[in-house]
Protein backbone atom coordinates (compact mmCIF):
# COMPACT_ATOMS: atom_id res chain seq x y z
CA UNK A 1 0.00 0.00 0.00
CA UNK A 2 3.18 2.45 0.71
CA UNK A 3 4.01 1.89 -2.96
CA UNK A 4 0.86 2.71 -4.57
CA UNK A 5 0.18 5.81 -2.12
CA UNK A 6 4.19 6.93 -3.76
CA UNK A 7 2.87 6.38 -7.35
CA UNK A 8 -0.81 8.74 -6.36
CA UNK A 9 1.17 11.42 -5.07
CA UNK A 10 3.54 11.53 -7.92
CA UNK A 11 0.98 11.77 -10.62
CA UNK A 12 -0.80 14.63 -8.61
CA UNK A 13 2.48 16.55 -8.29
CA UNK A 14 3.04 16.24 -12.35
CA UNK A 15 0.01 18.29 -12.97
CA UNK A 16 1.20 21.29 -10.73
CA UNK A 17 5.07 21.66 -12.44
CA UNK A 18 2.65 21.90 -15.49
CA UNK A 19 0.67 24.74 -13.97
CA UNK A 20 3.92 26.48 -12.94
CA UNK A 21 5.09 26.86 -16.54
CA UNK A 22 1.75 28.22 -17.49
CA UNK A 23 2.64 31.61 -15.48
CA UNK A 24 5.43 32.91 -18.15
CA UNK A 25 4.52 36.58 -18.42
CA UNK A 26 5.84 38.59 -21.05
CA UNK A 27 7.07 42.23 -20.95
CA UNK A 28 7.92 44.40 -23.42
CA UNK A 29 8.92 47.96 -23.52
CA UNK A 30 8.57 50.47 -25.33
CA UNK A 31 11.64 53.84 -24.02
CA UNK A 32 9.77 57.18 -24.60
CA UNK A 33 12.52 60.20 -24.63
CA UNK A 34 13.13 63.78 -25.71
CA UNK A 35 14.32 67.03 -24.66
CA UNK A 36 13.69 70.67 -23.49
CA UNK A 37 16.07 73.21 -24.70
CA UNK A 38 17.22 76.12 -22.65
CA UNK A 39 15.06 79.12 -24.16
CA UNK A 40 14.73 82.82 -22.33
CA UNK A 41 11.82 84.96 -24.06
CA UNK A 42 11.26 88.78 -23.10
CA UNK A 43 7.50 89.52 -23.61
CA UNK A 44 6.76 92.43 -25.70
CA UNK A 45 7.52 96.11 -24.56
CA UNK A 46 4.70 97.99 -23.53
CA UNK A 47 4.29 101.04 -23.44
CA UNK A 48 6.89 101.10 -26.39
CA UNK A 49 8.31 103.62 -27.46
CA UNK A 50 8.33 105.89 -24.50
CA UNK A 51 8.18 109.97 -25.65
CA UNK A 52 9.40 112.00 -22.45
CA UNK A 53 8.44 114.93 -24.12
CA UNK A 54 9.60 118.42 -23.26
CA UNK A 55 13.02 117.91 -21.39
CA UNK A 56 14.35 121.34 -21.11
CA UNK A 57 12.57 124.26 -18.74
CA UNK A 58 11.49 126.90 -20.82
CA UNK A 59 10.79 129.74 -17.88
CA UNK A 60 12.06 130.28 -14.17
CA UNK A 61 15.54 130.15 -13.26
CA UNK A 62 16.57 126.56 -14.70
CA UNK A 63 15.12 127.87 -18.16
CA UNK A 64 17.06 126.03 -20.92
CA UNK A 65 18.46 123.62 -18.47
CA UNK A 66 16.95 120.04 -18.22
CA UNK A 67 13.56 119.82 -16.54
CA UNK A 68 12.21 117.10 -13.89
CA UNK A 69 11.61 114.54 -15.64
CA UNK A 70 9.24 111.62 -14.18
CA UNK A 71 10.24 108.07 -14.23
CA UNK A 72 8.95 105.88 -17.13
CA UNK A 73 7.94 102.41 -16.87
CA UNK A 74 7.87 99.61 -19.26
CA UNK A 75 6.66 96.40 -18.61
CA UNK A 76 7.86 93.47 -20.76
CA UNK A 77 5.08 90.72 -19.53
CA UNK A 78 5.27 87.37 -19.35
CA UNK A 79 9.16 87.16 -19.98
CA UNK A 80 10.59 83.87 -18.99
CA UNK A 81 13.63 81.35 -18.56
CA UNK A 82 13.00 77.47 -18.83
CA UNK A 83 16.39 76.73 -16.78
CA UNK A 84 18.13 77.56 -13.48
CA UNK A 85 21.02 80.60 -14.34
CA UNK A 86 19.67 82.93 -16.17
CA UNK A 87 20.75 86.88 -15.67
CA UNK A 88 19.36 90.18 -17.43
CA UNK A 89 21.59 92.56 -19.34
CA UNK A 90 20.64 95.88 -19.57
CA UNK A 91 22.38 98.69 -22.22
CA UNK A 92 21.42 101.81 -22.20
CA UNK A 93 22.24 104.33 -24.68
CA UNK A 94 21.67 107.84 -23.76
CA UNK A 95 19.31 110.35 -25.41
CA UNK A 96 21.36 112.12 -27.86
CA UNK A 97 19.97 114.96 -29.87
CA UNK A 98 19.79 113.72 -34.06
CA UNK A 99 21.25 116.98 -34.58
CA UNK A 100 24.89 115.75 -35.91
CA UNK A 101 26.49 119.13 -35.60
CA UNK A 102 29.21 119.76 -32.73
CA UNK A 103 27.61 121.55 -29.71
CA UNK A 104 28.79 125.06 -28.35
CA UNK A 105 30.36 125.50 -25.33
CA UNK A 106 28.06 125.51 -22.28
CA UNK A 107 25.33 123.33 -24.38
CA UNK A 108 24.68 119.77 -24.22
CA UNK A 109 22.78 117.64 -26.87
CA UNK A 110 22.88 114.41 -24.83
CA UNK A 111 20.53 113.70 -21.63
CA UNK A 112 21.62 110.61 -19.33
CA UNK A 113 19.33 108.54 -17.55
CA UNK A 114 19.12 105.36 -15.81
CA UNK A 115 17.90 101.92 -16.76
CA UNK A 116 16.53 99.86 -14.24
CA UNK A 117 15.21 96.31 -14.94
CA UNK A 118 13.38 94.64 -11.66
CA UNK A 119 11.39 91.46 -10.58
CA UNK A 120 13.84 88.72 -12.27
CA UNK A 121 16.71 88.23 -9.64
CA UNK A 122 17.21 89.38 -5.97
CA UNK A 123 18.51 92.82 -7.18
CA UNK A 124 17.84 94.62 -9.91
CA UNK A 125 20.23 94.87 -13.35
CA UNK A 126 20.78 98.84 -13.26
CA UNK A 127 22.76 100.89 -15.59
CA UNK A 128 23.21 105.02 -15.79
CA UNK A 129 24.54 106.47 -19.28
CA UNK A 130 27.20 108.82 -19.11
CA UNK A 131 27.57 111.07 -22.14
CA UNK A 132 29.28 113.30 -22.45
CA UNK A 133 27.67 117.27 -23.77
CA UNK A 134 28.72 116.24 -27.16
CA UNK A 135 26.97 113.47 -27.21
CA UNK A 136 30.01 111.17 -27.24
CA UNK A 137 30.29 107.45 -25.31
CA UNK A 138 26.29 107.19 -24.87
CA UNK A 139 26.25 103.53 -24.38
CA UNK A 140 27.06 101.44 -20.71
CA UNK A 141 25.96 98.29 -19.59
CA UNK A 142 25.50 96.53 -16.48
CA UNK A 143 24.41 92.59 -16.08
CA UNK A 144 21.92 91.72 -13.09
CA UNK A 145 22.14 89.03 -10.42
CA UNK A 146 21.59 85.77 -11.33
CA UNK A 147 17.72 84.17 -11.17
CA UNK A 148 18.86 80.85 -9.48
CA UNK A 149 15.92 78.74 -11.24
CA UNK A 150 13.80 78.68 -14.18
CA UNK A 151 11.24 81.96 -13.76
CA UNK A 152 8.28 83.50 -15.35
CA UNK A 153 7.68 87.21 -14.87
CA UNK A 154 6.41 89.99 -15.82
CA UNK A 155 10.11 92.73 -15.76
CA UNK A 156 9.81 96.36 -15.29
CA UNK A 157 11.78 98.44 -17.33
CA UNK A 158 12.01 101.66 -15.15
CA UNK A 159 13.65 105.29 -16.76
CA UNK A 160 14.71 107.71 -13.93
CA UNK A 161 17.21 110.32 -12.93
CA UNK A 162 17.46 112.14 -16.27
CA UNK A 163 20.30 114.97 -15.95
CA UNK A 164 22.10 116.72 -18.37
CA UNK A 165 25.85 116.29 -18.93
CA UNK A 166 27.19 119.08 -16.50
CA UNK A 167 24.18 120.69 -16.27
CA UNK A 168 24.62 122.31 -19.43
CA UNK A 169 21.76 124.12 -21.46
CA UNK A 170 19.93 121.53 -24.01
CA UNK A 171 20.22 122.04 -27.17
CA UNK A 172 17.04 122.61 -28.96
CA UNK A 173 15.97 119.25 -31.68
CA UNK A 174 14.68 115.94 -30.85
CA UNK A 175 16.66 113.38 -28.52
CA UNK A 176 16.76 109.47 -28.92
CA UNK A 177 17.95 106.98 -26.78
CA UNK A 178 17.52 103.27 -26.78
CA UNK A 179 17.45 100.60 -24.11
CA UNK A 180 18.31 97.05 -24.73
CA UNK A 181 17.14 94.11 -21.91
CA UNK A 182 18.92 90.87 -23.04
CA UNK A 183 17.74 88.14 -20.74
CA UNK A 184 20.13 84.27 -21.10
CA UNK A 185 22.45 82.08 -19.34
CA UNK A 186 24.72 83.78 -16.85
CA UNK A 187 27.95 81.80 -18.87
CA UNK A 188 27.06 84.04 -21.87
CA UNK A 189 26.60 86.72 -20.02
CA UNK A 190 23.34 87.15 -20.75
CA UNK A 191 23.40 86.97 -24.20
CA UNK B 1 9.99 -50.08 -25.33
CA UNK B 2 7.14 -50.02 -28.11
CA UNK B 3 5.03 -48.32 -24.75
CA UNK B 4 7.86 -45.98 -24.22
CA UNK B 5 8.22 -45.16 -27.89
CA UNK B 6 4.36 -44.18 -28.34
CA UNK B 7 4.50 -42.12 -24.75
CA UNK B 8 7.13 -40.05 -26.09
CA UNK B 9 5.19 -39.71 -29.16
CA UNK B 10 2.48 -38.65 -27.39
CA UNK B 11 4.13 -35.40 -25.57
CA UNK B 12 5.80 -34.28 -29.15
CA UNK B 13 2.21 -33.99 -30.77
CA UNK B 14 0.79 -31.70 -27.70
CA UNK B 15 3.68 -29.62 -27.87
CA UNK B 16 2.65 -29.11 -31.20
CA UNK B 17 -0.95 -28.54 -31.09
CA UNK B 18 -0.30 -25.68 -28.58
CA UNK B 19 0.39 -22.76 -30.59
CA UNK B 20 -3.23 -23.78 -32.00
CA UNK B 21 -4.80 -22.43 -29.29
CA UNK B 22 -3.05 -19.56 -28.17
CA UNK B 23 -5.12 -15.47 -28.30
CA UNK B 24 -3.42 -12.60 -29.99
CA UNK B 25 -2.53 -10.54 -27.31
CA UNK B 26 -1.91 -5.99 -27.20
CA UNK B 27 0.23 -4.26 -25.34
CA UNK B 28 -0.61 -0.45 -25.02
CA UNK B 29 2.02 2.38 -24.51
CA UNK B 30 0.25 5.59 -23.72
CA UNK B 31 2.56 8.66 -25.11
CA UNK B 32 0.99 11.91 -22.85
CA UNK B 33 2.06 15.35 -22.98
CA UNK B 34 1.25 19.31 -22.71
CA UNK B 35 2.06 23.06 -23.73
CA UNK B 36 2.14 25.30 -21.00
CA UNK B 37 0.35 28.19 -21.59
CA UNK B 38 2.89 30.87 -22.45
CA UNK B 39 3.41 34.50 -23.62
CA UNK B 40 6.56 35.74 -25.07
CA UNK B 41 8.00 38.95 -26.79
CA UNK B 42 10.27 38.23 -30.18
CA UNK B 43 10.93 41.87 -30.43
CA UNK B 44 10.59 43.26 -26.91
CA UNK B 45 11.96 46.50 -26.65
CA UNK B 46 12.22 49.86 -28.81
CA UNK B 47 12.98 53.52 -28.60
CA UNK B 48 10.56 56.90 -29.27
CA UNK B 49 13.07 59.37 -29.35
CA UNK B 50 11.17 62.74 -29.88
CA UNK B 51 13.52 65.03 -29.61
CA UNK B 52 12.57 69.29 -28.65
CA UNK B 53 9.28 68.78 -26.93
CA UNK B 54 8.73 72.45 -26.46
CA UNK B 55 6.82 75.12 -28.70
CA UNK B 56 9.42 77.40 -30.90
CA UNK B 57 8.95 80.58 -31.95
CA UNK B 58 7.78 83.71 -30.07
CA UNK B 59 4.16 83.06 -29.25
CA UNK B 60 2.25 83.06 -26.38
CA UNK B 61 2.85 79.32 -26.34
CA UNK B 62 6.48 79.33 -26.70
CA UNK B 63 8.48 76.93 -24.01
CA UNK B 64 5.03 74.85 -23.76
CA UNK B 65 4.56 70.87 -24.95
CA UNK B 66 4.36 70.57 -28.73
CA UNK B 67 1.96 67.36 -28.59
CA UNK B 68 2.57 66.79 -32.02
CA UNK B 69 5.88 65.78 -30.95
CA UNK B 70 4.48 62.70 -28.94
CA UNK B 71 0.90 62.02 -30.31
CA UNK B 72 0.76 59.60 -32.99
CA UNK B 73 4.15 58.29 -32.61
CA UNK B 74 4.58 54.37 -32.28
CA UNK B 75 6.89 51.69 -32.68
CA UNK B 76 6.00 48.06 -33.75
CA UNK B 77 7.19 45.79 -31.12
CA UNK B 78 6.02 41.28 -31.81
CA UNK B 79 5.47 38.48 -29.70
CA UNK B 80 3.03 35.70 -29.11
CA UNK B 81 0.86 33.88 -26.93
CA UNK B 82 -0.29 30.44 -27.02
CA UNK B 83 -3.52 30.05 -25.17
CA UNK B 84 -6.79 31.48 -25.89
CA UNK B 85 -7.17 33.42 -22.54
CA UNK B 86 -4.63 35.34 -22.59
CA UNK B 87 -4.73 38.86 -22.15
CA UNK B 88 -2.81 42.00 -22.59
CA UNK B 89 -2.01 44.97 -20.42
CA UNK B 90 -0.18 48.37 -21.12
CA UNK B 91 1.72 50.47 -18.03
CA UNK B 92 2.45 54.49 -19.48
CA UNK B 93 5.06 55.77 -17.57
CA UNK B 94 5.42 59.57 -17.64
CA UNK B 95 8.39 61.67 -19.25
CA UNK B 96 10.04 62.77 -16.76
CA UNK B 97 13.05 65.81 -16.49
CA UNK B 98 16.02 63.83 -15.59
CA UNK B 99 18.10 66.81 -15.30
CA UNK B 100 16.18 69.16 -13.06
CA UNK B 101 15.17 67.06 -10.11
CA UNK B 102 13.31 69.78 -7.97
CA UNK B 103 9.84 71.19 -7.70
CA UNK B 104 9.45 73.69 -10.64
CA UNK B 105 8.57 76.99 -9.41
CA UNK B 106 4.78 78.04 -10.41
CA UNK B 107 4.13 78.49 -14.19
CA UNK B 108 6.73 75.49 -15.01
CA UNK B 109 5.93 71.90 -15.40
CA UNK B 110 8.88 69.03 -15.42
CA UNK B 111 6.66 66.29 -16.14
CA UNK B 112 4.80 65.22 -19.99
CA UNK B 113 1.79 62.48 -19.75
CA UNK B 114 0.14 60.97 -22.42
CA UNK B 115 -2.20 57.88 -23.25
CA UNK B 116 -0.39 54.79 -24.29
CA UNK B 117 -2.75 52.01 -26.63
CA UNK B 118 -1.26 48.78 -27.89
CA UNK B 119 -2.80 46.84 -30.08
CA UNK B 120 -2.45 43.29 -30.84
CA UNK B 121 -4.84 41.00 -32.71
CA UNK B 122 -7.43 43.45 -32.73
CA UNK B 123 -7.13 44.09 -28.72
CA UNK B 124 -6.47 47.30 -27.83
CA UNK B 125 -5.18 47.82 -24.20
CA UNK B 126 -4.95 51.46 -22.96
CA UNK B 127 -3.09 53.78 -20.12
CA UNK B 128 -2.84 56.97 -19.27
CA UNK B 129 0.46 57.82 -17.12
CA UNK B 130 -1.63 60.31 -15.47
CA UNK B 131 -2.56 57.77 -12.47
CA UNK B 132 0.51 55.00 -11.53
CA UNK B 133 0.25 51.60 -12.26
CA UNK B 134 -0.80 49.59 -15.38
CA UNK B 135 -4.74 50.05 -17.15
CA UNK B 136 -7.13 47.16 -17.16
CA UNK B 137 -6.21 44.07 -19.33
CA UNK B 138 -7.91 43.06 -22.33
CA UNK B 139 -8.26 39.23 -24.22
CA UNK B 140 -6.23 38.95 -27.00
CA UNK B 141 -5.97 35.22 -27.00
CA UNK B 142 -3.93 33.34 -29.04
CA UNK B 143 -1.88 35.18 -31.74
CA UNK B 144 1.60 35.51 -32.97
CA UNK B 145 2.84 38.87 -35.23
CA UNK B 146 2.46 42.63 -34.24
CA UNK B 147 2.42 44.21 -31.26
CA UNK B 148 1.66 48.14 -32.10
CA UNK B 149 2.24 50.90 -29.35
CA UNK B 150 0.90 54.24 -30.36
CA UNK B 151 1.11 57.13 -28.12
CA UNK B 152 -1.96 59.88 -28.14
CA UNK B 153 -3.14 62.63 -25.79
CA UNK B 154 0.13 63.95 -24.48
CA UNK B 155 0.15 67.01 -21.94
CA UNK B 156 1.65 68.74 -18.95
CA UNK B 157 -0.21 69.00 -15.68
CA UNK B 158 -0.12 73.01 -15.60
CA UNK B 159 -0.34 73.30 -19.39
CA UNK B 160 2.92 75.71 -18.45
CA UNK B 161 6.18 76.09 -19.72
CA UNK B 162 8.78 73.16 -19.99
CA UNK B 163 11.70 73.50 -17.79
CA UNK B 164 14.73 72.50 -19.58
CA UNK B 165 16.58 69.47 -19.94
CA UNK B 166 16.50 65.22 -20.91
CA UNK B 167 13.31 64.10 -20.50
CA UNK B 168 12.48 60.34 -20.28
CA UNK B 169 9.80 57.27 -19.50
CA UNK B 170 8.50 54.35 -21.00
CA UNK B 171 5.87 52.19 -22.02
CA UNK B 172 5.54 48.69 -20.69
CA UNK B 173 3.50 46.12 -22.30
CA UNK B 174 2.65 43.02 -20.98
CA UNK B 175 1.46 39.92 -22.21
CA UNK B 176 -0.43 37.48 -19.45
CA UNK B 177 -1.01 33.83 -20.89
CA UNK B 178 -4.14 32.02 -19.08
CA UNK B 179 -3.55 30.22 -16.19
CA UNK B 180 -5.49 27.89 -15.14
CA UNK B 181 -6.39 27.01 -10.87
CA UNK B 182 -4.39 23.77 -10.15
CA UNK B 183 -6.98 21.19 -8.66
Amino acid sequence: MKRLALTLLAAVALPGIAHAQATDTATADVGVSGTVARLCMLGTPTPAPVDVGQMANTSGARVGRIAVIAPRTVTLPGSFCNFAGSAITVTATALVSNDASAVEPGFAKAVNYTAEVTNWAAGSATVTTAATAGGGSPTASATGPTQPAPKVADLDVTLSNFTAPSDFLLTAGAYSGLVVVKLGPVASGGE
Amino acid sequence: MKTSILAAAAVIAATAALPAAAQNATGTVTINGSVADRCQFTLPSDVINAGELSLQGSGATAGKLDPSKLDGQSRTLQGWCNGTAATMSVEAQRLVNTTFTTTPPAGFDRVVNYTATATANSANATDTSVTDGAGTAVPVGLFTGDVKVTLSGSSSPTSGLLVAGDYSGQVLVTLTPSVTPAP
